[in-house]
């Protein structure tokens, strides 16, 4: 699975860095490198992040809905973002955009193991991060409408549905690294989600404490989602489906699903931008579409179908 | 450009002060009109007058009453007259009208022409005909003759949204002796097949995703040229200032 997804993947990376604006084929140097590759990677990268964030949400809540999306963290990190950005914070050092969105998304992890901590994990903690996110965009809003600026008010569904087009290589630079150290930290995780999914008491007498796993798991999804978040903004719903989608043909033991769905979420977001970057040349649409509403409307029906299952 | 601005001002000043503050305007180009040719006039103006990115009227009005789009308000003004811009705020301008106040709206011309026939009718309502036509033969001055042909440019606003052949950055193009040209596509396909010229507006004080774009590195090997926003978000005789810039 892994081998057929990661193969899956470079395909689909071949195909991203083949069309665009520009037409379909090799472009110039300069689109290729300047324009396409940097679009190819963040979409990766956000993607791997918000995947395997997704699986070990799961996996450490023992709830299938779990998903930095639904549950506010992508929120809280892209207000984070949309703060650093709006208010002259992001122009006055590069590195306040990613760091911004990583105390965002910190917040919201530590609001949100909080509250599995104290009233476990059930409905109600998916219900406590619906309320976190709505707070999120709530706040966002808000910041975007008393912005300085006479865009920002228009800009906010770029950060409510995401998008990865014409960003610079040194924003995805700044974007990538915390989300490959939270992705590596996330993927170690496997055993101590295995251990859990047995549950507490007997993941503690294997010699694993569900707080700690709590913990990692936190500083982890914050690390991988965060920074990722506070550039293209909030991606919904790819943390959501990718590990409900690889389950059936994975298994349920939750450490095997983090590599399938770090592959999973990057295929499922190259696969959206390409299809935002053909909608223009087969529908006669002027713009390119929003990349979280492609995600949405590629990811949902099979959500649809499993659920129905 | 200064000697322009300075001289528009100029025709301005020599203006009794005793006339009754009684014109309010609710959009950014009929403010910039009316502080400039009936300043004494002026009972309040929008809030954008006063942003020195948008508007050539900025350090005047700093010292009129701001107002927005809120009929209540207007009214407490006691107003004569409304000037208006065609869109935005309509449901106020009718409001304004069913009480009884006089409400001249204006569009956005988009050639020199259009300026002309824009400033002559401003300057007609606003009952200082000869302030208008001297408003419009220092902007004919200013504008030296058309240069001749330069190739392609490309006007690329916010958004990377492209200025078209037939708006006041087309005609200001043209003037400037280069060909306006419309790309859609995004970045990609600017990069793709470059004009000769890329315009772009003077960045504005605050960050903007719309703006961010502007200064993606793939853009770096375009000849560009800068004007500031306020030489044409509204049409009028400084509008000859963005033709010196490029010229």
């Amino acid at each position: 699975m892994t081998i057929r997804l990661a193969l899956l993947l470079m395909l689909l990376c071949l195909a991203s860095l083949l069309v665009g604006g520009a037409g379909l084929g090799v472009p110039p140097a300069t689109i290729l490198l300047l324009l396409r590759l940097p679009r190819t990677v963040l979409a990766v990268v956000v993607g791997a992040g918000l995947g395997v964030s997704g699986a070990v949400l799961q996996g450490a809540m023992g709830n299938r809905l779990a998903d930095p999306g639904l549950l506010g963290i992508s929120g809280c990190a892209s207000l984070g973002g949309a703060v650093a950005f709006y208010w002259g914070l992001a122009a006055a050092s590069p590195l306040a955009l990613p760091l911004a969105g990583l105390l965002g998304a910190t917040f919201g992890g530590v609001a949100l193991f909080g509250f599995a901590a104290r009233a476990g994990t059930g409905l109600a903690f998916i219900l406590a991060g619906i309320a976190l996110a709505s707070i999120a965009s709530a706040l966002l809003a808000l910041v975007m409408a008393l912005a300085p600026n006479p865009f920002a008010l228009a800009e906010l569904g770029d950060w409510l549905m995401g998008s990865v087009a014409d960003k610079t290589p040194a924003a995805v630079m700044l974007a990538s690294v915390p989300v490959a150290a939270g992705c590596a930290m996330l993927l170690r995780l496997g055993s101590r989600l295995d251990a859990l999914a047995l549950g507490e008491t007997t993941a503690a007498s294997l010699g694993f404490d569900a707080a700690a796993t709590w913990r990692r798991a936190a500083a982890g999804v914050a690390l991988a989602v965060g920074a990722g978040a506070a550039v293209v903004g909030g991606i919904g719903f790819v943390g959501l489906v990718v590990p409900n989608l690889l389950r059936p043909a994975v298994g349920e033991r939750p450490g095997a699903l983090l590599w399938p769905s770090l592959l999973g979420g990057a295929c499922l977001l190259v696969a959206a931008d390409l299809l935002a970057r053909l909608a223009p040349m087969l529908l006669p649409l002027h713009a390119q579409p929003r990349l979280g509403v492609l995600t949405a409307l590629l990811g949902a029906p099979f959500l649809a179908v499993l659920a129905r299952r | 450009m200064r000697a322009l601005l300075l001289a528009l001002v100029a025709i301005g000043l020599p203006v009794a002060a005793s006339a009754a503050r009684n014109v309010v305007s609710l959009n950014l180009c009929t403010d910039e009109a009316l502080l400039t040719l009936a300043p004494q006039r002026a009972a309040a103006v929008s809030f954008l007058a006063r942003d020195p990115s948008l508007s050539v009227v900025a350090a005047a009005a700093a010292h009129v009453p701001a107002v927005g789009a809120d009929a209540e308000a207007v009214l407490a003004l006691h107003p004569k007259l409304v000037l208006a811009g065609r869109y935005g705020a309509q449901a106020v301008l009718a409001a304004l009208r069913d009480t009884g106040v006089r409400v001249v709206v204006f569009g956005e011309p988009r050639s020199f022409a259009g300026i002309r026939a824009q400033w002559q009718a401003l300057a007609r309502v606003l009952g200082v005909a000869a302030r208008g036509a001297a408003a419009i033969a220092t902007m004919d001055a200013a504008l030296a003759p058309r240069s001749a042909p330069r190739g392609t440019a490309v006007w690329l606003q916010p958004r990377l949204v492209t200025a078209g052949a037939d708006t006041i950055e087309g005609a200001v193009l043209r003037h400037a002796g280069y060909v306006p040209v419309a790309r859609s596509g995004g970045l990609e396909a600017l990069v793709a097949d470059p004009p000769r010229l890329l315009v772009l507006p003077a960045m504005p004080r605050f960050p903007s995703l719309a703006d961010a774009v502007l200064t993606h590195p793939a853009l770096a090997g375009i000849p560009r040229a800068t004007v500031p926003m306020r030489l044409v978000a509204c049409p009028g005789p400084w509008t000859a200032g963005a033709v010196h810039l490029l010229q």
